[in-house]
């Protein structure tokens, strides 16, 4: 899978948006769309809200938890922590790339962000890769990793797959 | 997109070998000691050292070898080259990161399963030695290849046997992947290679 795969996977989560046009009700293949009024929020999936923004018709209200005081404590707990913590949203990376490149203006303090979220992103692989290290130096059969999001997994997953696949024969010559 | 334009087949690791593999044909050129136990009459054509008297010590490939070994009939009978003896065994279980795999023999462990095919009383040992120096290197490989990014990897990837070479280049593309999807480059669109290889762009065009 390539990391413009887990983007577009990505785009379909919802984010709230003012938008600063009306139109009724939109009845898509997804789901509908509600009512859309100026000056009134409304929950729309990540495609259209970027979409809106690049025509000017919107203004993207950042999620609950993209605010830097709840990362700082979500870095310092996963830093505490030696499995991996639940993570703020199955796509945390992917988003606040989408909507610090598009929507920079509506986000308070969107550098600290950034760092914050490349701290906990560095953080996580770095345990990625200690569990994996010790996976195949124990030789075990099966890892439960849990609280991993698709992006880590993503960068991995050729490479261990491979070195699996060479442990899986070089141990068949055993027999 | 990381995909390449075609599939080139990989070498069968293990005690198989892919017919179709250029790495696995490769291998099979390594040369292994052997000793004659009959006679090859008239054969001396075809190389000098080529015995008329059985007990001969000389070196025959890997493909040779396989085909003419034969348990019941004794034809020739194969003994492991120096890297795969007692010494070695030793230096490779008490620390294989220092030991440079390239220098070895290129396809260290390919060869050390193939030769899992002509019994030897110390093949249990040979296949535990593979597996532990492969596990105790894979530390390494696994943090330099997930690590340094746009950096000259040269100095690393020279000690490497040919399989972590492998493994090192699937985990870089991994890294690079991801790299350029946060730089923004992954949804640039670039000319293919193949097509920037058949030379027909005007050079204005591929000159920036």
């Amino acid at each position: 899978m390539d990391a413009s795969e887990v983007e577009f996977l990505a785009e379909k989560e919802m984010v709230k948006i003012i938008p600063n046009f009306s139109l009724d009700k939109v009845f898509l293949i997804g789901g509908d769309l509600g009512p859309f009024n100026p000056g009134l929020p409304i929950d729309v999936p990540v495609w259209l809200a970027l979409n809106l923004k690049q025509r000017q018709k919107c203004r993207i209200i950042p999620p609950e938890w993209m605010d830097v005081e709840k990362l700082e404590e979500m870095r310092d707990l996963e830093r505490k922590e030696d499995m991996f913590t639940p993570v703020p949203s199955p796509y945390y990376m992917e988003l606040t790339k989408l909507l610090l490149n598009h929507a920079s203006d509506n986000i308070p303090k969107a550098d600290e962000i950034r760092t914050l979220v490349k701290d906990i992103w560095d953080t996580r692989i770095a345990k990625l890769r200690l569990s994996a290290d010790s996976f195949i130096s124990q030789q075990e059969a099966y890892a439960k990793l849990d609280n991993l999001t698709l992006m880590e997994i993503n960068t991995i997953r050729a490479f261990l797959l491979d070195t699996l696949n060479c442990m899986y024969k070089l141990r068949s010559n055993l027999q | 997109m990381d995909t390449q334009s075609y599939f080139p087949v990989p070498p069968g690791v293990g005690m198989e070998e892919n017919f179709l593999s250029l790495d696995d044909i490769l291998l099979s050129h390594e040369r292994l000691p052997i000793r004659t136990e009959c006679t090859f009459p008239q054969l001396g054509f075809l190389e000098k050292s080529i015995p008329e008297s059985p007990g001969t010590k000389m070196e025959l490939p890997l493909w040779l070898t396989k085909g003419l070994y034969e348990r019941k009939r004794k034809v020739v009978s194969v003994e492991l080259p120096k890297v795969y003896k007692e010494g070695w065994r030793t230096v490779f279980n008490a620390d294989p990161n220092v030991v440079d795999l390239h220098k070895m023999g290129p396809y260290y462990y390919g060869l050390g399963s193939q030769m899992l095919h002509f019994d030897s009383p110390e093949n249990p040992e040979i296949a535990q030695t593979l597996l532990q120096t492969f596990i105790a290197r894979f530390r390494r490989t696994m943090d330099s290849s997930q690590n340094a990014y746009n950096e000259d990897t040269s100095a690393f990837v020279e000690r490497l046997d040919c399989l972590e070479k492998a493994l090192f280049r699937s985990g870089q593309s991994g890294l690079n992947g991801f790299q350029s999807w946060e730089k923004g480059q992954a949804s640039q669109l670039t000319a293919s290679s193949l097509v920037l290889n058949y030379r027909k762009r005007k050079i204005t065009d591929v000159q920036p």
